[in-house]
């Protein structure tokens, strides 16, 4: 696998257009790379995960499947094993207690049960997160659970360029990868306008490594460890921050399976100070693993308490102000900032 | 013997054939699906003294060469001889907790199989896997310890056989109570709607652990549910061998053909409990069941028809014993896996 | 010589309905190529992307998030 270090001519894509051109030009490589899901074909995908896929390589690779996550999550486990690399979408990562099975007893287990003789190299695709009304069963995140069973790896990209790299790092790796996409992150013309949503992409062939953070924002005052949307938010706030003279270092994982421990103990033996941002529940889940990771190792790296911002043990709200109230935004991310670096 | 046939097409069922009417296969078929019964019988007797041989004092599930749960399949060898002897190790068969005969009469190696129940590092998994997740890439066979889970892994098989523009087939199979399960229902629908190379097997063997298909199916018999679905359902009753055979061979060849799914549904007897240590309480009919031994039954009908003899069944049971006694040896001399190793082979 | 970029008619039954510039891909006065996205454009639910028609030099004629009639001119490529 490589890693394009000067990325060639790049231009400026959305999130789920960056997503789409990994998909695409994989497609054109391997011909044994498939999309099957809901609305995938026509619809192009329900937050324009697909959009403009079936036109180009038709509805033999880019399948609408019937309401049947089981069967066709399934059915993408054993076409994997048989040596296709199916990429299967669930609309919603609200939907795995439909098939969850499938996912955690089968696909993310049978490599290892096997001995390691069988592969099944899959890529597992979903939408998550909130900001919209969409209420409790359709807002969550839930990679904290996906990242919690063995077996399968977890990739959450925040930008355009590393949707595209973690796509194309996904539908190569030989082991079946969860990739999971803020629907706040796509750029979708209808949902909020973000700005962060848009960026430069390398053209050709480019590749993320997973299990590889990246330095968002580098500084020296608090580490803000994040991903997904919410290191959207950690970098607006960061920019408030920095002519008050807080200097925000963001890391965003990018990762969950494998995740980058080392680079959560570099950042915080730099600053000391550690807030933690997910927009997944807060008990149980990835900000404890996050603190985990440095308590165990020197919980003396941290002169302050860690500080962390998530979604509160509650299902999601509907009615806008309740919703917003237990999302992690510049609010709260900016309060704990500001707790961690009291003097 | 009789089947029911269920189609799903306006055409008329066809009427049960009498006894007698079916064309019986050729003496060499014949010999041979009685062959397969008996080394699959001969498996289990043997999995059955080891599993057993060292669990005391009383019964400690977790312990001896052989820990776990174990289900063994004596009763059920007329599927696996019927429906696999249409099939090569091109095609994929998915079975399910009690997976021994289908195995065996797939052609997974026994000794790799053996070393695997055994726990061991020459075992199919390297002993990560056991009895119930044995995984064999060379014959395209994996079992499932979630009851019906492993019908749509099966779909994608047959999804990727397909694709590459081959006649090959996947055979899933499932239990009677099993087929009430979200997974069963939705398998069968994907699976007839794009017409994939599957035949879905159900061994109903009347209890789903301890509840009896009575009392929990509310159809009497899952070959009228396969209408249901798009496709044709077929009942053979009595575990009987050649009538598996013979339903067997045009549900494979209709998928071969590329005209989609079916379903046959066995009656079949599962002659010990669901698992080793099930004392069966709950099983009225219990001193019956050795009466309904479907291999002594065969072997009195193919020494009436001149298949069989005494010579020719001695050999056949000496063959069965010898195979079966140097798989177990081979596993007990095979090392076990390193517990420094235990974290390894979760990614590729 | 310069061609103008107009908004597109994404609603036939309604030809002067009204629409949103939702996001631009270049910014002012960037080089584009011929086909290159220059922007995403949105009536009701439907989006839409717009090509570049032309090679030159793109003049951005509407704001993001404007509200643009269908058929008129949102950008210049000179």
């Amino acid at each position: 696998m490589t890693i394009m270090e000067a990325p060639q001519a790049t231009r400026r894509l959305t999130t789920s257009k960056a997503m789409v051109e990994a998909i695409a030009q994989e497609m054109e490589r391997d011909p044994s790379v498939f999309y099957m899901g809901e609305d995938v074909g026509a619809y192009g995908g329900i937050f324009s995960s697909t959009t403009g896929l079936l036109e180009t390589f038709g509805p033999q690779r880019i399948i609408d499947t019937p309401i049947s996550e089981t069967a066709f999550i399934g059915l993408g486990i054993g076409a994997a094993v048989e040596g296709m690399r199916p990429i299967v979408e669930l609309m919603f990562s609200d939907f795995m207690g439909v098939c969850l099975d499938q996912i955690y007893n089968h696909m993310a287990k049978i490599h290892f049960e096997s001995g390691g003789h069988v592969q099944v190299p899959m890529v597992l695709t979903m939408a998550a997160g909130g900001g919209y009304s969409d209420g409790a069963q359709h807002s969550q995140c839930l990679w904290g659970t996906f990242a919690h069973l063995p077996g399968m790896k977890v990739v959450v990209p925040s930008s355009p360029a590393d949707a595209k790299g973690l796509m194309t790092a996904a539908i190569r790796d030989d082991n079946p990868v969860v990739y999971i996409f803020h629907k706040g992150v796509m750029g979708l013309p209808w949902m909020v306008k973000n700005p962060r949503t848009l960026d430069e992409v390398p053209e050709g062939e480019y590749v993320v490594p997973i299990g590889k953070a990246r330095v968002a924002r580098e500084g020296s005052d608090v580490t803000v460890v994040s991903l997904s949307l919410s290191v959207h938010h950690a970098l607006d706030v960061a920019e408030k921050l920095a002519p008050q003279g807080i200097d925000v270092e963001v890391i965003d994982l990018r990762s969950l399976v494998p995740l980058d421990r080392e680079a959560i103990l570099t950042s915080v033996g730099k600053t000391g100070r550690l807030v933690v941002v997910d927009e997944d529940y807060l008990s149980c889940g990835v900000s404890g693993e996050v603190v985990a990771t440095v308590a165990e190792v020197d919980p003396g790296l941290l002169v302050m308490p860690a500080q962390r911002v998530a979604v509160p043990d509650v299902p999601i709200p509907y009615a806008h102000d309740l919703e917003y109230a237990v999302l992690p935004r510049h609010d709260r991310i900016e309060k704990a900032i500001h707790a961690v670096t009291i003097r | 013997m009789t089947t029911h046939t269920s189609e799903s097409t306006t055409a008329p069922a066809r009427s049960a054939p009498q006894a007698g009417e079916q064309q019986r296969p050729e003496p060499a078929v014949r010999s041979r699906l009685f062959e397969t019964m008996v080394l699959c019988r001969t498996y289990e007797e043997a999995i059955l003294r080891e599993y057993h041989a060292d669990k005391g004092p009383g019964f400690d599930i977790g312990k001896g060469l052989v820990p776990g749960e174990m289900h063994l399949s004596a009763g059920q060898e007329p599927v696996a001889a019927g429906i696999c002897s249409h099939l090569t190790t091109d095609d994929a068969v998915t079975a399910t907790h009690r997976p021994h005969h289908l195995a065996i009469a797939h052609g997974v190696d026994l000794r790799r199989m053996t070393a695997e129940i055994f726990g061991r590092e020459a075992g199919l998994g390297r002993g990560r896997g056991g009895h119930m997740h044995l995984f064999d890439p060379d014959t395209h066979f994996s079992c499932s310890g979630i009851i019906a889970e492993g019908f749509p892994p099966a779909l994608g098989q047959a999804f990727a056989f397909q694709r590459r523009g081959t006649d090959r087939i996947a055979v899933a199979v499932t239990g009677e109570g099993a087929a009430n399960q979200g997974a069963f229902h939705e398998s069968l629908n994907l699976a007839a709607l794009w017409k994939l190379p599957v035949v879905f097997v159900v061994e109903d063997n009347d209890w789903a652990i301890s509840v009896p298909r009575t009392r929990s199916t509310a159809v009497a018999s899952n070959a009228d549910r396969a209408a249901s679905y798009g496709m044709p359902g077929h009942r053979v009753e009595d575990n009987d061998v050649e009538a598996v055979y013979a339903v067997a061979a045009e549900a494979v060849a209709r998928a071969r053909a590329g005209h989609g799914p079916s379903l046959i549904e066995i009656h079949t007897v599962r002659m010990w409990g669901h698992f080793e240590g099930d004392a069966q309480g709950y099983r009225p009919e219990l001193a019956e069941v050795p009466s309904h031994d479907p291999i002594p039954r065969y072997e009195q009908q193919l020494r009436a028809d001149g298949v069989l003899d005494d010579a020719r069944v001695a050999a056949i049971r000496d063959r069965a014993a010898a195979a079966v006694e140097d798989a177990v040896a081979f596993a007990k001399e095979s090392s076990t896996p390193d517990p420094a190793s235990a974290t390894d082979y979760v990614f590729a | 010589m310069s061609s103008l970029v107009l908004f597109p008619a994404l609603s036939k039954e309604t030809p002067d309905a009204e629409g949103v510039l939702a996001t631009w891909f270049v910014s002012e006065g960037s080089t584009v190529a011929p086909d290159q996205l220059l922007a995403e454009v949105q009536v009701d639910k439907v989006a839409a992307e717009v090509p570049a028609p032309a090679a030159g030099v793109v003049h951005l004629l509407v704001d993001e998030e404007a509200v643009v009639r269908q058929g008129a001119p949102i950008a210049r490529i000179d």
